[in-house]
């Protein structure tokens, strides 16, 4: 391995400790290793357009834009008491109800939003209730995690791999939607077998909590009518342009003929097409909503891309895709390594970092086997591999750290054996409907 | 802080910013805090009533219901009107004014008894000439919950605003007050 090549490794490995540690902010330690590269000539100018994928990080822009000019309007906290309110009174029945709702919202919205509205509502009810709401916040966890990885735009490594290999939102349903249902129900049946008995409460406490839950008006939370319409117009436009977008040409053809009928829109250009709309049309202040931007992720992601692209210049990934070449000998046994190490190391990594290291040593599969069925072992592996650990997603270190500022601990160790034990019942599952699919 | 913990919240503040204290500002617009989920002791509220205040809403029974209390209701003549009927007619007209209106806040106090008891509660009832405002100010040092209407002492008017003579009793009252 020659100097440079070093240079690029040790870059990689100190940046993603720093990441794993984040004494440095994750976004500040992966800008600093994308300049070590840049600045020592690594990636040049034009390497470095190459290597950020503007498609990941215009989606989750466009995204942003969306969410946020849509909080403004209460939707979130509407949809919290409306949720809490259908549970009447039954603990168990909130546990099912959040994490259904959890599951859904993340699979449309980005999962941190999701979980950073719905917590809080969460504990309320706990409260109310005077119960544990570990069981709780723990299932919504889970639940987010695995809601997220049944879309293209549900989880940041689902929208990156989407972006590089090219996939559209509904293979994405095809794919990972039908097995993440299953495992959405093994969830609830597993936690409801964990926690289920630490739930009862007795009819008086019931009818406590549905008193003071039918005290909460979901309409008080809805802060602007006009903007909650239109933000929830929006949405389902978006959504529905999302299942459309890589035949959009086709379907506007039939009714303005001058459009390209081979024409799709980039699920990158759905979401800005999103954003705009809504921006436009609630007339919301721009500078207001540009402010509330997640700007510190999306940098995060771009230093990630270039720090991944030096690997890629100096020939690092290449390396290890034909020594993984030599040593693989079928697609389903390519698929069970790419799935286990990615769900694995996503649970120890984060698994923003480890999807951004991977992807371009699938493509330098791709030389060598058909590596269509590797990118959903990867979506696989690196979203429900984030349920592992504490840290392994950003949706449980939201709720963990509101859940501990709360005074509500959740431990390393106990998150880690609950957290294990979700990982490899979905990740098993998934990879074996996954296996059926593509290596029988 | 063990390292875990410390992490845990190293890497939520790079995540999340600030943006969860703007959540939690948004959410206590409308849910409890832990001392309003707290529901006082209040075992006797007083309840007065006049010509302008003589029906007590659905709503204000609703609220009432959650506490197991004794409601005393209070039909309170206006002693300056009496007065002010001795002086300028006679005694007569005086006690026949005073009459007709215990006729009436009799009438009026157990209609409002017997709706009570439909919900459920125990009732006391005083009728008696006083200062509509002053006497409740007194009277509810001995409850732990004053209920008003808010056309209590109002007149004639037919102004949905709050009546002064109520607002002046929420000025002066210690225990809580409900406005109906």
């Amino acid at each position: 391995m020659d100097t440079i090549a070093l240079i690029a490794v040790a870059v990689f490995l100190f940046t993603y400790a720093l990441i794993i540690d984040e004494r440095i902010h994750r976004a500040v330690a992966a800008m600093m290793g994308a300049a070590v590269v840049v600045f020592i000539g690594i990636i040049t100018w034009e390497g470095l357009l190459e290597h950020i994928d503007f498609g990941t990080i215009f989606l989750l822009l466009g995204m942003m834009i969306i969410v946020n000019t849509a909080r403004g309007s209460g939707l979130f906290e509407y949809i919290a008491i409306r949720t809490a309110k259908l549970a009447k009174g039954s603990p168990i029945r909130v546990m099912i109800l959040f994490a259904i709702v959890t599951a859904i919202v993340s699979a449309f919205l980005d999962n941190v939003t999701t979980v950073l509205l719905l917590t809080p509502m969460l504990l309320y009810v706990a409260r109310v209730m005077n119960l544990n709401p570990i069981p709780f916040l723990v299932t919504e966890i889970f639940a987010s995690n695995v809601g997220g990885a049944a879309t293209l735009i549900g989880d940041p490594p689902n929208i990156m791999i989407a972006s590089s290999a090219g996939l559209t939102f509904n293979e994405f349903l095809i794919h990972l939607g039908p097995i993440m249902v299953v495992n959405m129900v093994l969830l609830i049946g597993l936690m409801y077998l964990i926690y289920g008995r630490s739930m009862r409460v007795s009819p008086d406490e019931r009818q406590e909590l549905v008193r003071t839950l039918n005290g909460l008006d979901e309409r008080a939370a809805i802060v602007d009518r006009s903007l909650f319409n239109k933000s929830v117009a929006v949405i389902a436009f978006v959504v529905l342009l999302f299942f459309i977008h890589d035949r959009i040409g086709e379907i506007l053809h039939t009714v303005l003929p001058f459009v390209d009928p081979t024409m799709g829109l980039e699920p990158a250009e759905v979401a800005l097409i999103g954003a705009a709309i809504l921006l436009f049309w609630s007339r919301q202040s721009p500078e207001e909503i540009f402010e509330k931007i997640e700007w510190p992720a999306l940098f995060f992601f771009g230093g990630l891309f270039v720090i991944v692209g030096a690997l890629v210049e100096t020939g690092i990934i290449s390396s290890i895709a034909t020594v993984m070449v030599e040593n693989v000998g079928t697609t389903g046994e390519a698929m069970f390594i790419v799935t286990w190490f990615a769900a694995i190391a996503s649970a120890i990594v984060d698994n923003i970092p480890l999807t951004a290291a991977m992807i371009p040593l699938i493509h330098d599969l791709g030389a060598t086997m058909d590596v269509y069925p590797l990118w959903w072992s990867l979506a696989l592996g690196a979203c429900l591999g984030g349920n592992g650990t504490a840290i392994g997603a950003s949706a449980n270190v939201v709720v963990i750290g509101i859940a501990e500022r709360e005074g509500i601990g959740i431990t390393f160790i106990d998150f880690l054996k609950v957290g294990m034990l979700v990982l490899f019942l979905t990740v098993a599952v998934g990879f074996g409907i996954l296996w059926l699919k593509f290596a029988m | 802080m063990g390292y875990s913990s410390a992490l845990i919240q190293r890497k939520f503040k790079d995540i999340v910013g600030r943006r969860y204290e703007s959540v939690l500002k948004e959410y206590g617009e409308f849910l409890l805090a832990d001392e309003e989920m707290l529901v006082p002791e209040v075992r006797s509220i007083l309840i007065p009533l006049d010509l302008f205040a003589h029906d007590i809403t659905d709503e204000a029974i609703d609220i009432l219901s959650a506490y197991d209390a004794t409601i005393s209701l209070a039909y309170i003549t206006d002693a300056g009107v009496v007065e002010l009927i001795e002086q300028t007619l006679d005694r007569a007209s005086m006690e026949e004014f005073q009459a007709k209106k215990e006729e009436y806040g009799q009438r009026l106090l157990e209609r409002t008894v017997a709706k009570l008891e439909e919900h459920g509660f125990s009732t006391q009832t005083r009728m008696f000439v006083g200062h509509k405002g002053d006497d409740v100010v007194q009277m509810a040092k001995n409850h732990d919950m004053v209920a008003l209407s808010r056309r209590y002492a109002n007149g004639e008017s037919t102004d949905l605003s709050i009546s002064p003579t109520v607002l002046r009793i929420c000025q002066r009252v210690e225990t809580p007050a409900l406005i109906y």
